[in-house]
């Protein structure tokens, strides 16, 4: 039984260290050049460690753009599914309820997974007006898990709004895609 | 009665003779005053026409917005435009009369080393004087905000109000890979990024008083608060309470900030002193309450509730408690932004499946549309000077930053190619 959910959390995990460098398709950041005219603005640096090994040297190498990053910091969970949410709403459908019964399982049977639930929104409308709606669909997914019996201390909850789709397609395809809760697992 | 007013110092000041009496911003057409820039002369030294072509650049394009002007074509000048003229004996205005000018703005450069002065005038043609005059000493790399501040003098001086072109834009862009905070000219020129939070930064907010920013970063792992100072770089984090802490606004004396967080189960508006501290609930109702924006004489909030089911604006009274509804019929409006000048409060309003920034009285009443068409124009701020507002556009497909004229005319992108920009805010004197 244990060994079967210890695949079952490191496989994904361990595919997704594999997958998650190449996944990030961002441009390395370019140097700050704050140079306002009269300020001594100072770029943050960075220096890595150097060792000398045998002749050679070497030196330890981020992973670029997206070191530090704390949205990459919560990882997918191939236990839990994201549920969607209709337009301006943060009322459960009985298929997100349904989905919401199967994560409640999931979390149940693994007391020590801390699962951060993300509120979600599609792009049209006010950024701010979404990051409260956002935020209100996360607490709806939550209450609804407290209610199945999940502890209340396993799970956090976080808006995004519209600040990070699946999909950025125009239209209501990519739309309904972007209106949804996720569940990650935060170390 | 700001119309009688108005009418009476132009009549007063029509009888006192200059051409040129005190206007009132509008659009194109209405009262625009053909006027001629000419190119800023060498006084000693080498010709530097990289000088003279910022100084020209920087000038045509705030005199433009302004909208006060309508610029004749410099290739109709005659042979006094080629002449330095830096006093009024030294213009030759019937020529200028004969190309139909009622103003001229002259002047003159000289660069030694990297040190640059500059000389500017601009002219009344018709009475044959000079209305205003400036001699800027500086480094050669001020040369553009020189401009700036004789394009804000010229304004001044025919309007009694400075210009608003001597200030900055802060926005988001995410050019980097990331959100991050810049800093650009009003026009647009020399973006500088602010921030490294290599996360989401949104929604920036001058203080009026520092050279101060508020923003929201996710840097921490969750929507917090932030204050930047702009030349020290010094940042710190204000309020990172429990959910969201968004939508920060500075009152106008700067001693707090309006904000929304959702620390007590909801999203509600809160004030905080500029320590973080928490001074004041101000909602307490079941609906989502974003977007504050503080009135000039610090006394009111517009803000975005669905309290009533769609997005409205509504208008808090701090004094009073009182709380009213602004927008009418229609099905979601957000974003208001309270015009320094308190007579306007701009917004943007979801109508056919777009978003478009209209204007509106306080009260209620006067309703008028700015933008039109597809796309979406959200985040309305106004210049400190209440004549121009700047917004950000999808229309063109990426996301932009645009300025306009306050009635909607002139309307130009200013944010850099690269990315989408947007959420932007406007400076107070800089």
């Amino acid at each position: 039984m244990k060994t079967k959910l210890l695949t079952r959390l490191l496989l994904p995990l361990a595919l997704l260290a594999l997958v998650l460098p190449g996944c990030a398709k961002k441009p390395a950041p370019k140097p700050l050049d704050a140079d306002l005219s009269s300020s001594s603005y100072q770029a943050p640096v960075t220096t890595m460690p150097s060792q000398d090994v045998s002749g050679f040297r070497q030196q330890a190498v981020g992973d670029g753009a997206n070191a530090g990053d704390t949205v990459l910091a919560a990882v997918p969970v191939a236990g839990l599914e994201r549920i969607p949410f209709d337009y301006d709403a943060f009322t459960l459908s009985a298929q997100a309820q349904e989905i919401l019964t199967r994560n409640a399982a999931y979390i149940k049977a693994n007391k020590g997974l801390k699962v951060v639930i993300e509120g979600h929104c599609d792009e049209r409308g006010s950024d701010e007006y979404n990051l409260s709606l956002g935020e209100r669909r996360a607490l709806a997914a939550k209450a609804f898990l407290v209610s199945l019996g999940v502890a209340d201390s396993q799970l956090t909850i976080i808006s995004y709004g519209e600040e990070l789709p699946l999909d950025r397609s125009r239209g209501e395809a990519g739309w309904s895609k972007n209106r949804r809760a996720e569940f990650k697992a935060v170390r | 009665m700001n119309r009688y007013f108005a009418l009476l110092t132009l009549m007063l000041t029509l009888f006192a003779t200059p051409a040129l009496a005190q206007i009132e911003i509008r659009g194109p057409g209405q009262q625009a005053i053909p006027a001629a820039l000419t190119p800023f002369l060498p006084q000693e030294g080498a010709p530097s026409p990289q000088v003279a072509a910022e100084i020209e650049a920087v000038l045509r394009w705030d005199l433009e917005l302004s909208g006060l002007f309508s610029l004749i074509d410099p290739k109709a000048f005659l042979a006094d435009a080629a002449r330095i003229g830096l006093a009024s004996t030294q213009v030759d205005f019937a020529e200028w009369q004969m190309l139909g000018a009622e103003a001229v703005i002259k002047g003159a450069y000289s660069v030694t080393g990297d040190t640059l002065i500059l000389e500017a005038r601009l002219f009344d043609v018709v009475s044959r004087r000079l209305l205003t005059g400036r001699r800027y000493v500086g480094k050669l790399k001020d040369v553009r905000q020189m401009a700036h501040s004789f394009a804000d003098q010229i304004l001044l001086s025919l309007t009694g109000e400075n210009g608003p072109f001597s200030t900055r834009i802060a926005y988001i862009g995410n050019s980097s890979g990331h959100k991050e905070l810049y800093l650009m000219e009003v026009d647009g020129h020399d973006p500088v990024r602010l921030t490294n939070h290599r996360s989401i930064v949104l929604n920036p907010d001058f203080s009026g008083v520092g050279k101060e920013l508020l923003f929201t970063s996710y840097k921490a792992g969750n929507p917090d608060l932030y204050r930047k100072e702009i030349y020290s770089g010094k940042e710190a984090k204000l309020s990172s309470r429990q959910g969201l802490n968004t939508g920060g606004r500075y009152s106008p004396s700067g001693r707090e900030l309006a904000l929304t967080l959702s620390k007590d189960g909801n999203s509600e508006l809160y004030l905080l002193g500029t320590d973080g501290s928490e001074r004041k609930r101000l909602t307490k109702e079941w609906g989502i309450d974003v977007d504050p924006s503080w009135n000039p004489s610090g006394d009111k909030l517009a803000f975005v509730s669905d309290r009533q089911g769609n997005p409205h604006i509504f208008i808090l009274d701090l004094v009073s408690g009182a709380t009213n509804r602004l927008t009418g019929n229609s099905k979601y409006n957000s974003t208001p932004a309270w015009s320094p000048k308190g007579d306007r409060i701009a917004f943007s309003r979801l109508e056919g499946g777009s978003f478009n920034i209209f204007t509106i009285k306080p009260d209620g009443s006067d309703e008028r549309q700015l933008t039109f068409g597809g796309g979406n124009k959200e985040h309305p701020r106004w210049s400190p000077d209440g004549r121009f507002l700047v917004y950000s556009s999808d229309k063109e497909g990426r996301k932009a930053v645009f300025i306009m004229r306050a009635d909607g005319t002139g309307s130009v992108r200013i944010s850099p190619p690269g990315g989408d920009c947007n959420h932007p805010a406007w400076s107070g004197s800089w």
